[in-house]
């Protein structure tokens, strides 16, 4: 008598799996988007990037154009109403440039007459005779007397006066309107700053690229290698490693700079000689672990090859704490260059990278400070924007999360 | 424990041989001497020069020559300033760097490791959210902004900090401030990760479970495990803080030992450069050392036998 009977057709469909299986990626995909600082991460790095890419294309100014009538104006300007539709702006080298009402600049008015020992200017805007008297600077003070502290921190208005046709206008009558003609302002040389901190994006995104891939080229392969032959191989590579990181970077880039000529080149040969040291830290300490599983026993046994196998079966199990490290490394990557141009190692003018542009700001953060805030933040956006995404990748590719 | 310290000392000085050697073939690998500038000199007194540094003797003689002073103690004298050697200026650069530096190592140490065990113990509540927000903040903007924002808003417009230069304990506020903010936020980062993994662990389940008190757990169970990753950090962090970072010295105008070192690449002061070089890499050899040593006290499961 057969005992067996076949189960019902409702039994067999609840062993079948209820959702559809992912693959790692798509798991990790499907964690990630529900991270949202993490999505928050990567829509600002798409922006940045597409702004470095095509941001300078749209913009009506080069980033090395210069325009010393515009210089070191901010991105919001104090506008005094002269005429009816006439409107200048009183730049603090005393001096006037014509603007529109909402902000545009015209351009510096003709100058009829300049006389520097009396200090006034005399323009001729729209047929008007418009006399600007700056001799209030000075004719307080006798001669030779230093200027105090506390003219230096006056306000500029009390400083000039303005006539036209003779008759003395009111100073005090002005709006504060944003600058319509550079929106993020000028730099010393009337340079726009926003013009100049979109090609600041290009030239750090490729060091941060540059970065990624010496990482992955050479960081995981090395690493790999050290890992996987252990031993008196590992030995010595990592002894190698060692030296690397323990030369101060600052003496390879300027030992680089003299035999290549400074600039973005030489910062990419520094990075990429040096930013994989950790990489392939991280590689080896995963391989070592790894290594003694069974499947590379199996893989071994089966006959493939070493290199096929640290290919094939050890990187990609560890695929997660590099992919981190990656990301990770950009934004040190982006700091690292920001810092030797700082310094004044880095692109070379009138080349701009967000280093430089914070540096060239250093001198005049008292009377300008938007120079530096502008790249500032820009660098810390950046910043930002890798870290979360960073942090986000560590959760949603942690196995042990996974639900 | 000491035999392994022997060896790794052993090891150390091979390293820093080595170091020695690469910087002292691309150094004098480079174009132009320390004596060249826009002025040329006449070459009778660029000769008497270069017999008096050493500089025409064949290069494996010079070398040589400094390694032997370099074994006594004698870093070398500089070729550019007149009659100063390179042990004046770590001895007057180095105490202002380190002073500094340790102020800034003692605040990320004390601030960091307790607020990110708190972090970790409160996760997700609003203390956890401000303080990895601030965290990310000190990650994300660079040292020199920090900086020159602390020079900008305490030094001109408050008058808290003096302007520049190292006189009195006010003139540490900023470069400190600024020189810690990135490893503060870095190690508060670390050891609230690390702490959370640790407090997921069984053996704290365990721990919890014989009704031992909170502090007790916290402090000695979790806290001993989840300090492994920091310490790991914290050693080439103290080293390159106590050595004092160019751009602080610079924008604080501090008479550190970077400066020199700026100085002499650019001039191609060979002694400053191949001492400086040499002693930057012998604190981070060491600190290194001590990390590997520390690791076996927290951890007795490390042995440093091999």
């Amino acid at each position: 008598m057969n005992q067996w009977t076949p189960i019902s057709s409702e039994e067999t469909q609840g062993n079948q799996p209820t959702r559809k299986s992912l693959t790692y990626w798509q798991d990790v995909w499907r964690r990630l988007r529900q991270n949202v600082m993490a999505m928050t991460g990567l829509v600002m790095i798409l922006i940045i990037s597409g702004l470095a890419i095509f941001g300078p294309m749209f913009s009506p100014y080069s980033y090395s154009e210069q325009n010393l009538q515009l210089a070191n104006i901010a991105p919001q300007i104090e506008i005094t109403k002269i005429t009816d539709k006439d409107y200048v702006f009183v730049h603090n080298e005393y001096r006037l440039v014509s603007v529109t009402a909402d902000g545009k600049f015209i351009g510096a008015p003709e100058v009829v007459d300049e006389n520097k020992i009396n200090r006034y200017i005399t323009y001729n805007i729209d047929g008007k005779e418009v006399k600007f008297d700056y001799s209030l600077a000075m004719s307080n003070r006798k001669k030779g007397q230093k200027v105090t502290e506390e003219e230096e921190n006056a306000d500029m208005k009390t400083k000039y006066d303005i006539f036209v046709d003779g008759e003395k206008i009111d100073k005090y009558d002005t709006k504060i309107v944003l600058n319509k003609t550079n929106i993020m302002g000028t730099d010393t040389l009337g340079r726009d700053v926003w013009t100049r901190v979109l090609y600041g994006a290009r030239i750090s995104l490729t060091v941060g690229l540059v970065a990624s891939v010496v990482n992955l080229c050479v960081g995981v392969v090395y690493g790999g290698i050290a890992g996987y032959e252990g031993g008196k191989v590992d030995n010595i590579m990592m002894r190698i490693v060692d030296i690397i990181s323990s030369v101060p970077l600052l003496l390879i880039v300027i030992l680089l700079m003299v035999i290549i000529e400074p600039g973005l080149k030489t910062i990419i040969i520094t990075i990429g000689m040096v930013y994989w040291v950790g990489m392939a830290r991280l590689v080896r300490g995963q391989v070592l672990s790894l290594k003694e599983q069974e499947f590379v026993l199996a893989a071994r046994a089966l006959g493939v090859t070493k290199s096929k196998i640290i290919i094939k079966h050890l990187i990609p199990n560890a695929i997660g704490p590099i992919v981190v490290s990656m990301m990770m490394s950009i934004p040190s990557a982006i700091f690292t260059e920001a810092f030797l141009s700082f310094i004044g190692l880095g692109v070379s003018a009138p080349e701009a990278s967000w280093g430089t542009l914070a540096n060239d700001a250093l001198g005049g953060i008292r009377s300008y400070p938007y120079q530096l805030i502008i790249p500032s933040i820009a660098i810390a956006l950046t910043m930002f924007a890798f870290n979360f995404l960073g942090d986000g990748l560590r959760d949603a590719l942690d196995p042990r999360l996974r639900k | 424990m000491t035999r392994y310290v022997i060896k790794r000392i052993f090891s150390m000085i091979v390293t820093l041989l080595i170091i020695g050697t690469l910087t002292f073939s691309i150094m004098h690998s480079i174009p132009g001497s320390p004596f060249t500038s826009e002025r040329s000199l006449p070459p009778e007194i660029e000769q008497a020069l270069m017999e008096k540094y050493g500089l025409d003797d064949p290069l494996w003689e010079q070398y040589l020559n400094y390694l032997g002073d370099l074994v006594q103690g004698d870093l070398g004298v500089s070729m550019q300033k007149l009659g100063v050697s390179v042990n004046d200026m770590i001895s007057e650069g180095l105490p202002v760097s380190a002073q500094i530096g340790s102020v800034a190592v003692i605040v990320i140490l004390a601030l960091g490791i307790p607020i990110g065990v708190i972090s970790a113990l409160k996760q997700n509540s609003l203390i956890d959210h401000i303080v990895m927000f601030i965290a990310t903040v000190g990650i994300a903007v660079p040292s020199f902004v920090v900086g020159t924002f602390m020079m900008y808003v305490f030094g001109e417009i408050l008058g808290w900090i003096p302007a520049g230069g190292f006189d009195g304990w006010r003139s540490f506020i900023g470069p400190v401030i600024a020189l810690a903010g990135f490893s503060l936020a870095y190690v508060t980062r670390l050891m609230r990760s690390s702490m959370l993994e640790v407090l997921r662990q069984d053996y704290i389940r365990t721990a919890k479970a014989n009704g031992l008190s909170q502090l007790k757990v916290i402090g000695k169970h979790a806290l001993k495990n989840a300090l492994i990753p920091v310490v790991t950090y914290v050693g080439p962090m103290i080293a390159s803080i106590l050595t004092g970072s160019f751009v602080i010295e610079k924008i604080f105008a501090l008479p550190g030992i970077g400066k020199y070192f700026t100085e002499s690449v650019t001039n191609r002061d060979y002694t400053v450069i191949m001492s400086i070089t040499l002693f930057y890499a012998a604190i981070y050899i060491f600190s290194v050392l001590l990390v590997d040593i520390a690791y076996a006290f927290i951890d007795p499961r490390i042995k440093l036998d091999d």
